[in-house]
């Protein structure tokens, strides 16, 4: 009885603000990494040169370093050159940029999927090339790139976790603390646990009517 | 060979792929309200020769001219006024697939004439309306039969107002009973007045319209004129032959 007073009127109200730290966390990290995945993504496929030579640089680096050591050289390691995160800004920035490495990837995809003759009808027609990503290309490509993007995000809402290493105290690090205060490690992580699951159970929802709502004739989900 | 009532006049195009010489030095001029068919085997150039002609492929030399007026495609802006200008239908449509009929037509005038979206709405109606496709403009491309396909296309590069229209195979991909259909919006086309450069295999469909005949393989043009003289009396022995080949019953047309 004792334990579930505890829990009522510890954990979840602490575990509560831990969560929309999380969701203060996960939504501008996933809306800035799509950006970032699409604007490399274009670069990787359309430019040439130093621009594409930079753009293939920054995957390389945004995918092949642990995300932990990305936080760490944000937070603990920009501070040497004089530049001040809060931990809060450094995990933002860290997730961001590492999303986007990997949404690179699937646009980039998406957008080498789109037939030549879609791009030769749009210049025929007097398209700028722009005008031609803009609204012929990217509207295809960003249908088909979609179930990788949101598998990204998927992911993300999970290694969000990884803020506290940073000292931001989302949910993981609120569950953490908790757990030490209490030494109730199971009850407490299995309440994050379900909070976790109940988030990528909202975000697959989202996706899934997003993507509904985007199919068109000849973009549907082929269900086998 | 420079006229003041040419509307689209080419000069020595050359083109490589590498080392294959796909054009070699061709030049061709069409006047207003004249249709000019290229004929000649698969793979003799003609669909580089109609892509070079408005920069899709960029040749190595030579020089287009629409009304006289010389294009520098170098420069970007001058490049995208001149396509506006020159209508491109592609033999496998390439209509955009995530439009449907109305929008496929209609984006070409938002985005790239700047019509407001009412007047560029009514005008791809309009479009839609003289090919026959009036109860299909709600229709993707998925939906859509191939002739219906390049009918919308047609549509798309006439809602442009172009001054010359390019057709590169127009219905080479399409099943046999849905050439008519085709082929009829085309004869409309020609019998209101439209400049056309095309490329056919339809050789009876090609000397009712053709003004002229080009005959090309292998990167030149064989020879050139009125149909029935290329037809029936070409000067040149492979002109002969391949007519021969394409004219005679058991040749598929």
């Amino acid at each position: 009885m004792e334990e579930l007073f505890y829990i009522q009127n510890e954990v979840l109200p602490n575990l509560l603000q831990g969560l929309w730290i999380s969701i203060l966390l996960i939504v501008p990290s996933a809306s800035m990494g799509l950006l970032i995945g699409i604007l490399v993504g274009a670069l990787r496929v359309y430019s040439s040169g130093l621009v594409a030579v930079l753009a293939n640089l920054y995957v390389a680096l945004f995918r092949g370093i642990p995300l932990v050591v990305q936080l760490f050289i944000w937070y603990f390691g920009l501070p040497y050159f004089g530049i001040y995160f809060s931990p809060y800004a450094a995990s933002v920035v860290g997730f961001s940029l590492c999303s986007g490495a990997y949404h690179s990837e699937y646009i980039r995809g998406a957008l080498q999927s789109i037939k030549k003759g879609q791009t030769l009808a749009a210049q025929a027609l007097g398209f700028t090339k722009l005008e031609m990503l803009r609204s012929i290309i990217l509207p295809q490509a960003l249908r088909r790139a979609l179930p990788g993007c949101g598998n990204e995000i998927i992911y993300l809402i999970k290694y969000s976790s990884l803020a506290y290493m940073v000292t931001c105290i989302e949910l993981t690090g609120k569950g953490k603390i908790l757990a030490a205060h209490s030494f109730k490690y199971t009850e407490v992580f299995l309440i994050v646990g379900a909070f976790y699951l109940a988030l990528v159970s909202v975000a697959s929802l989202l996706l899934r009517h997003l993507e509904n709502r985007l199919s068109l004739p000849g973009f549907e989900l082929h269900k086998a | 060979m420079t006229s003041v009532r040419s509307v689209l006049q080419v000069e020595n195009i050359r083109k490589s792929f590498g080392d294959k010489k796909i054009l070699k030095g061709l030049s061709l001029s069409v006047e207003k309200g004249e249709v000019k068919v290229i004929i000649g085997p698969s793979g003799g150039g003609k669909s580089t020769l109609l892509q070079c002609i408005n920069f899709l492929v960029v040749p190595d030399e030579g020089e287009v001219w629409l009304e006289g007026k010389k294009i520098n495609h170098a420069k970007k802006r001058e490049l995208y006024a001149y396509r506006q200008q020159v209508g491109m239908i592609f033999q496998d449509f390439n209509l955009f697939d995530h439009l449907n009929a109305l929008e496929n037509v209609q984006i070409g005038l938002v985005r790239v004439k700047k019509l407001h979206k009412t007047e560029a709405r009514e005008r791809a109606l309009a479009e839609l309306q003289r090919v026959g496709l009036a109860d299909h403009v709600l229709q993707y491309p998925a939906q859509l039969s191939g002739g219906q396909k390049q009918r919308v296309s047609i549509a798309r590069a006439l809602a442009m107002d172009p001054k010359v229209m390019l057709l590169d195979e127009p219905t080479s991909a399409l099943d046999p009973e849905l050439i008519g259909e085709v082929h009829a919006v085309i004869k409309d086309l020609v019998a209101n007045g439209m400049t056309m450069l095309m490329a056919t295999h339809q050789i009876g469909f090609a000397s009712v319209l053709a003004d002229e005949i080009i005959f090309m393989e292998d990167g030149y043009i064989v020879e050139q004129g009125p149909p029935a003289k290329i037809l029936q009396q070409a000067e040149c022995a492979r002109t002969k032959e391949f007519c021969a080949k394409i004219t005679s019953p058991s040749a598929d047309s």
